[in-house]
């Protein structure tokens, strides 16, 4: 980098030379036709300003160099020269880890469609933008990249980025083309399989999908059990069987999962759907005991109460699936009713966002804060995807707005003031941005609830109509014979959402997921 | 030898008793790939042992009667009798008060001694009473399970103590070092356990030509001030058993 850099600026000092060359033998074609452009070569105090950043930049000084720079770019006299400086300046900000700033400076020298500067600009605004995690930036400059004139230390990037657009807008095959692109030696190399898999499951190409999960897994065989690669496709990969139906497959992929990473409830949860369908309903039992254990309080998972409840029908445990139905009510009753009133209390995407931000404070540290939306709601909300890349742009513009106030003598300079007002601008369209984004995560939860809350009222009505057909069979003398727990009294663990486990609710890490249901179906 | 056999007996009848209801409940196979496949633990944002604890101590009292005996004790009788109280402020940590009076006889050694050789220690001055101000901070909060259908919460703890030792002429300052473990049978009630090291200035009850009156024969000394005794750092290993109530 600092060779290439080197490179950059002693092939720069030459060119405001080439340039003033140039416009002198463009000069007299103009001359009558356009006077302005006279008047904007460079005199030779400008020349000689720039010649000096240069060399300050050469000799390593960035941020005195950055500063002259961004003093010459602004004088009329260098307009001709502008694309070239704003090219470098960018590059020194770069060098001073700037790279809010210098993704400015590169969309303006792609803006002014210099042929000379543009493509390394869009290749520089690449690496920033990736860096930073600035979607908008990163969309803008891979738009515009020209994959035959992409270096090819940057290809891999760019194919990666290019795959995750394409997934985006649902173009499953031309992203799986691009995703098939990166090279096995790539830094991307995991992340662009794991999306290729995911394209492949999304075009409903499963047998491929699982082939590139399982080679993925294989490929990260000597990495820690608690790699992220190999986790995500371990439950990728039960995902894909899940999707092929090969439940017992999937529990298997699923039980894989390990516990020590963050991908093991969704696992747990996901594990549930596939046991359910493969008719083990005491596996699926043994797996609520853990979901629905206290470690699990901040959680939002509606489904998996009613999940829990479908069981209990298939297993024809009424009083259990009351019990359960009755809590789904009451925990998410009141969670569907905040939905709804804070979405109606307000439209402003700020006030969206410092609601979260409360809730990222309640997560990180002790602290209390006064919240208007539950907070399982908001921490749900806070884990999603897009919330959580725009949380890591934010972080990364604090880091960068704690480096310019960082050094006094920067901060005072006309471009440390610049800086402070790009990011502080950024910051606060990325808060508006997340807003938006939290606002469209309450209205899908309020959707799902409304959905869920129908599927309850159903799965309430199958409930009781097994306990008519249960009392009749009673009626009829065809009763059960004796059952596990017809010496047990149960209304003690019902009344209090336990499963024949005597420790009044209390639970252990070291227990979690060990679990087990011991009842048996009292169905006949 | 007969008591040693006694004492087998009664722990292998205890331990078939036990083994009988340990497995008296339907032995359940569970399917193999239920089980755990590896012996990680799950991810929390603030992970804690335990949730929904059964023994809740913070804010709370705890208050304890407990019979205390000093296991290396030679002279004076063995036993104390005392009561303590605690206020937890948190999980982790309790101060409380302790008082404990001494039995005011002496122990079966210096009995057989008295009767022996004619020495009586009830000459020397006794230990009358103690009180310490007592720091305990609880480590390690478990449970254990005897049958299937009891469960025993526990709780470990050191212990540090400041107060002082009374005997029947002078009071001592006493530091006192220990650990302790409470065994919670329900979330109220708890048998407790403290092994504390005492140390603290005491009189020496081993007086030259002072301890002898004259029972067996020998002339009898005459009987010494209770202040003329020596002093000495002396070291006690105490053993408290008690009830607690976690109020």
């Amino acid at each position: 980098m600092r060779k290439q850099l080197l490179l950059l600026i002693a092939t720069s000092m030459i060119m405001p030379v080439v340039s003033e060359a140039q416009t002198a033998k463009k000069a007299p074609a103009k001359r009558t036709a356009q006077p302005a452009a006279r008047r904007a070569v460079a005199p030779p105090n400008a020349k000689q300003q720039l010649a000096k950043a240069l060399q300050m930049a050469q000799n390593g000084q960035y941020a005195a160099a950055a500063n002259n720079l961004f003093t010459l770019a602004r004088k009329p006299e260098l307009a001709a020269e502008r694309p070239q400086i704003k090219y470098i300046l960018g590059t020194m900000l770069m060098q001073l880890k700037l790279y809010q700033t210098a993704a400015f400076q590169f969309v303006d020298v792609i803006r002014s469609g210099n042929p000379r500067y543009s493509k390394p600009a869009i290749e520089k605004l690449s690496i920033v933008a990736d860096g930073l995690g600035d979607d908008t930036i990163l969309n803008y400059a891979i738009s515009r990249v020209d994959l035959n004139s992409i270096p090819a230390s940057q290809k891999d990037m760019v194919y990666y980025r290019l795959g995750e657009i394409q997934r985006r807008n649902g173009q499953f095959a031309k992203a799986i083309d691009m995703f098939g692109r990166v090279g096995a030696n790539s830094s991307y190399y995991f992340q662009a399989l794991y999306n290729r898999g995911l394209s492949e499951l999304e075009a409903n190409e499963v047998p491929a999908a699982i082939t590139v999960f399982q080679n993925m897994i294989e490929a990260r065989g000597a990495a820690p059990v608690t790699d992220t690669n190999k986790v995500q496709a371990q439950l990728a990969l039960a995902r894909a069987f899940y999707q092929k139906k090969d439940w017992d497959q999937a529990i298997e992929a699923y039980s894989q999962v390990p516990r020590d990473t963050l991908a093991w409830h969704d696992a747990v949860f996901e594990q549930s759907w596939a046991m359910l369908r493969a008719a083990r309903f005491r596996s699926a039992m043994s797996n609520f005991q853990t979901l629905h254990s206290a470690y699990y309080e901040d959680f939002y998972m509606p489904e998996s109460l009613l999940l829990r409840s479908i069981v209990y029908l298939y297993i024809c445990k009424y009083d259990e699936m009351e019990k359960v139905l009755n809590l789904f009510e009451t925990t998410y009753g009141p969670i569907r009713a905040k939905i709804g009133n804070f979405i109606k209390s307000t439209n402003d995407n700020t006030y969206y966002y410092q609601e979260l931000e409360k809730a990222k404070i309640i997560k990180t540290t002790d602290k209390s804060a006064n919240l208007h939306l539950p907070y399982i709601v908001l921490r749900n909300i806070m884990d999603q995807g897009d919330v959580k890349r725009a949380m890591n742009y934010l972080a990364r513009l604090n880091q960068e707005k704690a480096r310019v106030e960082g050094s006094p003598t920067f901060r005072a300079s006309a471009l440390g003031q610049y800086s402070l007002k790009i990011i502080a601008n950024r910051m606060k369209n990325t808060k508006l941005a997340v807003g938006d984004m939290m606002k469209a995560h309450l209205l899908n939860m309020r959707a799902e609830l409304h959905d869920l809350y129908e599927q309850a009222g159903f799965i309430r009505y199958e409930m009781i109509n097994g306990r008519k057909e249960s009392v009749k069979k009673k009626i009829a003398g065809k009763d059960l014979g004796e059952q596990i727990d017809d010496n047990v009294n149960r209304k003690f663990y019902i009344e209090n959402g336990f499963q024949y486990y005597p420790f009044q609710g209390e639970f252990w890490l070291d227990e979690i997921g060990n679990y087990h249901y011991l009842g048996k179906q009292s169905c006949e | 030898m007969l008591k040693n056999g006694l004492k087998a007996l009664i722990i292998i009848g205890a331990a078939l008793l036990l083994h009988k209801t340990a497995f008296a409940a339907e032995l359940v196979e569970l399917p193999v790939e239920e089980l755990a496949k590896e012996s990680v633990l799950p991810i929390f944002d603030k992970s804690v042992s335990v949730k929904n604890r059964r023994v809740v101590t913070a804010g709370r009292v705890d208050a304890n009667l407990f019979y205390g005996m000093a296991l290396t004790e030679p002279i004076y009788d063995v036993s104390k009798f005392g009561a303590s109280a605690y206020y937890n402020w948190n999980e982790d940590n309790a101060i409380g008060l302790l008082f404990a009076k001494n039995s005011s006889g002496l122990s079966t050694y210096s009995n057989q001694l008295h009767k022996e050789y004619g020495l009586d220690y009830n000459r020397a001055p006794k230990p009358e009473m103690t009180i310490m101000a007592d720091y305990n901070v609880k480590v390690f909060y478990g449970k254990m399970s005897l049958t299937k259908s009891m469960v025993i919460n526990t709780m470990l703890f050191g212990s540090g103590a400041l107060g002082m030792v009374k005997f029947e002429n002078k009071s001592y300052a006493a530091l006192a070092l220990g650990i302790g473990q409470k065994f919670y049978f329900s979330p109220q009630w708890a048998l407790r356990f403290d092994l504390r090291l005492y140390m603290n200035q005491a009189p020496i009850p081993f007086k030259k030509n002072s301890m002898n009156d004259g029972s067996t024969g020998n002339t009898s000394n005459p009987i010494p001030a209770k202040d003329s005794f020596e002093e000495r750092l002396t070291y006690t290993t105490n053993l408290d058993v008690g009830l607690s109530y976690l109020f």
